[in-house]
């Protein structure tokens, strides 16, 4: 009986995040191999010969860096802060079934409250220059308190009439950037403020006890500041990841997945409706909060408008895209939509550079510079038909969220889960 | 109980991290010195192919010294300077425009024989107008990759300049802004930013007054919130009390984009004012013009430069603005005059592209071109073409501009060497061609002349400070 597949023997092994040996093991390969994507491990440094005319490869083969060289390790860094927000948007959305497209506001408030606690103040601009484990953790609390207070609406609104009272919050959000107390903490609109550091400190002292925001030495590595913030970033979305996870299989996980499936049915069997409804806006703004802190973290700039309607869709489409009420589809929905666009422009940067054999003619049949037949244009004039790669890319984005929704609404997890049952039924198709 | 002793142990192992990371400052300061030696041993070595390859070309002393940096193909002799530019976001119709003049300036430097045997190439990357890709484009221009650069001759955005201004200061890189914001010139702000012209301040308090010896001593003033809308009005409000004018409507921050302007418009029409400083976008300028010429506003219509748009001028409105609308800018404009900077800029794009439409931006194409073209030469004739290099350039040179805008120098006083002098154009609708091609000789935008180079009184006797205050 030990180790047959899909049988258990206790509620506990039913629930746990990795049921089996070779799970773990992968599981474990892959953090570890996420510490090391921002070196250079390499696999083959050179030229290698005979495979010269293949990308990538044939310019040599580093194992980890080709998501985290310089390049790229913003791009990385911006999934794992999104990651977070989109675990909290799919606490509230696919778990408890709250459709919401405020969630750019409550990373808004989260943003926005930690500027205000750890920056330094000016004579336009309110600040406290608080170290980063009372901004942090403050900019979550903040947005949850504010979730909390949206929150009674979700108990007399259902679906799209809840979608709509959310989606005023980011117009509320936007334009309270523009008031006078709005600008005190947010910084002047169209210009912003400077966001405050990610260096950890005990207090408001000089030299801080982790220094994240310069080059320097960790243990055996020379590292980047944005390799350590890409380090500190993965560590919290680590972090939060368990705890999303941990929520969904809580009691107050069932309960959200019970109000989510017939809340009337939920009420019934027990369950207190609002306190559950409460909690889940609470617990899903708290990690839009601190998703919030991080961007301007990231960033470095606050800008009131960054938290505006396009952050919003791109939740959606993270999640719609990832597969709705899973976390794994939170984290693939996320890498998807941050990282395709960076894909797309690469490669069309590569194509560009395609002048012969099959490349160069597919390169010539779907580019061009202005005349030919290409449906890309590659020069910096852009405006209108044909469209440059950037205005493709958001095409793209909508053409997916289409197609997910009428294809696949399970998303790119439900993709996964069919691909590994195919496998592991394999060569029988039932 | 057994959970929370691994949730100790994990803290435990992550205190220990910390531990190791804790004289983080003094290994840092280490590597900053290593790299530095590594830097020089890199310069040396390239300075050592430099002299291999000047036995088989012509030997120039000039070259082998030559200190350089990332951004520079020492081996090729080419200098990289990067645009980090709006292609697709907010203000892409505008800054695709200057981009194009930009790369046709360096064509043409090219084909000449480059900077004094350099061959410049400019790296040109999306911003989308928004800060973290901004951010993103900013670690490629300032690696050491093949997109590093050493000097930005285009940062488009105030917002996304002000975010990587603190990441300039450590790189030693110099950036032009495409924002004519008054704080760039403050070094507590921007202090490698190197802000072209007059600012937006100093743009209102020439326009108002000029305006107001026209047309009369009552004033509305209404703008965008923000660096841009705020520091106009704040100018214009600058020359209002100098000049003793009376501010019959203050609608600093009143218009915002995208909102019902019906108060504003309102507001301006019920105030007499003789005439209208506007601090907008054109399709805002549009709209209050429309409204409260609808409401019954006669007077006249100013504003500073991005307010306008010739484009304007094929609405209905283009009556109203023919009559009622001075132009206020920075620089001449397309056709204007008879400098060698236009002449220059006239028939390069001409040859370079000739079915391109004539375009008042271009001259701002030139004017980033001018600055970085003088800085660099500067750099290489100081045989230091590094970052730092073409940085302490910039500071010791004064830009010739060749009578396209006020000549211009940043080392020293701000006070000294901010940017006074501002022009004035009448709108002319029948004077404006919109298909005209930069190869047609009449092609005009339809301007005439009024005043320029103008330096109000105000502007003159103004002690530089940040008019709209950001921190």
């Amino acid at each position: 009986m030990y180790k047959r597949p899909n049988l258990y023997t206790s509620y506990e092994a039913e629930t746990q995040i990795l049921p089996t040996w070779t799970q773990k093991v992968l599981m474990a390969l892959f953090v570890l191999s996420l510490f090391l994507l921002p070196f250079q491990i390499p696999v083959f440094n050179d030229d290698i010969p005979g495979l010269s005319w293949l990308p990538i490869i044939g310019d040599g083969m580093p194992l980890f860096r080709f998501l985290g060289d310089g390049d790229w390790i913003r791009s990385t860094t911006t999934v794992l802060m999104l990651v977070v927000a989109a675990l909290g948007l799919n606490l509230l959305s696919g778990v408890a079934g709250q459709v919401s497209l405020g969630h750019a506001f409550f990373m808004g408030v989260g943003a926005v409250t930690a500027t205000y606690l750890g920056a330094e103040s000016g004579s336009q601009t309110w600040g406290h220059s608080l170290p980063i484990w009372i901004w942090l953790p403050g900019a979550g609390i903040a947005a949850a308190l504010v979730g909390m207070l949206v929150s009674p609406v979700a108990v007399r609104l259902r679906g799209l009439y809840l979608a709509i009272v959310t989606l005023g919050l980011v117009f509320v959000g936007v334009h309270m950037g523009n008031t006078t107390w709005g600008r005190k903490m947010a910084g002047p609109p169209a210009l912003g403020r400077k966001a405050p550091k990610l260096d950890i400190r005990l207090w408001k002292e000089e030299t801080p006890l982790i220094d994240i925001s310069h080059d320097g030495h960790w243990l055996w590595f020379d590292v980047t500041d944005n390799q350590k913030r890409y380090f500190m970033y993965l560590i919290i979305a680590i972090g939060f990841t368990l705890l999303a996870k941990n929520i969904v299989r809580s009691r107050t996980g069932r309960a959200l997945q019970a109000i989510r499936d017939r809340d009337i049915a939920a009420e019934v069997m027990g369950i207190a409706e609002f306190r559950y409804k409460v909690v889940a806006f609470a617990i899903s703004s708290f990690f839009a909060g601190i998703a919030g802190a991080l961007f301007v973290g990231l960033s470095g700039q606050v800008l009131a408008t960054d938290f505006g309607l396009f952050l919003s869709v791109e939740f959606i489409a993270i999640l719609l895209i990832g597969g709705a009420g899973t976390t794994s589809g939170a984290l693939i929905g996320t890498f998807f939509v941050v990282m395709i666009p960076h894909f797309v422009e690469e490669f069309t940067v590569w194509l560009g550079k395609q002048e012969s054999g099959l490349t160069g003619t597919f390169s010539d049949a779907i580019l061009t510079s202005g005349g030919d037949q290409g449906i890309i244009n590659t020069s910096t004039v852009t405006p209108g038909w044909t469209l440059s790669v950037f205005d493709w890319n958001i095409v793209l984005f909508g053409v997916l969220i289409i197609a997910f929704l009428i294809f696949e609404p399970l998303g790119l997890y439900g993709v996964w889960v069919r691909t590994r049952n195919y496998w592991k039924r394999w060569p029988f198709s039932y | 109980m057994r959970r929370l002793r691994w949730l100790l142990a994990i803290l435990l192992a992550f205190s220990l991290i910390a531990a190791a990371c804790g004289d983080d400052s003094d290994s840092s300061t280490d590597t900053a010195a290593d790299d530095t030696a590594a830097d020089d041993t890199a310069a040396d070595d390239t300075a050592a192919d430099d002299t291999a390859a000047a036995d088989d070309a012509m030997a120039d002393d000039a070259m082998a010294e030559m200190i350089t940096g990332p951004g520079v193909d020492a081996e090729n002799h080419v200098i990289r300077i990067g645009l980090n530019a709006d292609l697709s976001g907010t203000f892409a119709a505008l800054t695709t425009v200057i981009v194009e003049g930009q790369l046709a300036f360096w064509e043409r430097v090219n084909a000449e024989g480059g900077i004094d045997g350099w061959t410049i190439e400019p790296v040109v990357l999306d911003n989308a107008y928004d800060v973290p890709t901004h951010l993103e484009n900013y670690d490629k221009f300032s690696g050491d990759g093949d997109q590093s650069v050493v000097l930005l001759s285009n940062s488009t955005g105030s917002p996304h300049t002000a975010a990587i201004a603190e990441a300039l200061v450590e790189d030693d890189m110099m950036a032009i802004p495409l924002s004519w914001y008054s704080g760039w010139a403050d070094p507590s702000i921007g202090q490698n930013v190197f802000e072209v012209q007059a600012n937006y301040c100093v743009e209102a308090m020439n326009g108002v007054t000029y305006m107001s010896e026209q047309h009369g001593n009552k004033i509305a003033i209404v703008g965008f919130p923000g660096d841009y809308g705020e520091d106009g009005a704040l100018g214009a409000k600058l020359a209002a009390e100098a000049l003793g004018l009376e501010i019959v409507y203050d609608g600093q921050a009143q218009v915002i984009p995208g909102a019902d302007q019906t108060p504003v418009t309102t507001a301006i029409a019920e105030s007499g004012a003789d005439f209208v400083w506007l601090t907008t976008g054109p399709t805002q300028t549009a709209e209050i013009v429309g409204g409260a010429v609808g409401a019954g506003y006669t007077g006249q219509w100013s504003g500073n430069s991005p307010s306008w748009n010739p484009a304007l001028l094929g609405t209905p409105l283009a009556e109203v603005f023919d009559a009622s609308y001075t132009h206020s800018t920075y620089s001449v404009l397309w056709g204007i005059g008879d400098s060698p900077g236009m002449n220059d800029l006239i028939s390069t794009m001409q040859e370079y592209r000739p079915d391109a439409k004539a375009d008042d931006v271009y001259i701002i194409s030139w004017i980033e071109g001018l600055i970085a073209q003088q800085t660099l030469a500067q750099a290489i004739s100081n045989g230091d073409i590094s970052r730092a290099g073409v940085l302490a350039a910039a500071n010791e040179i004064t830009v010739d501009l060749m009578g396209l805008a006020p000549d211009q120098n940043w080392g020293g006083d701000p006070n000294d060497s901010v940017v006074r002098g501002t022009f004035l154009y009448d709108v002319d609708a029948s004077l404006f061609t919109p298909d005209g091609l930069v190869t047609d000789a009449d092609a005009n935008r339809g301007y005439t002349l009024l005043e320029g180079d103008y330096v109000s009184p105000t502007a003159e006797a103004w002690q530089y400070e940040p008019c709209f205050k950001a921190s």
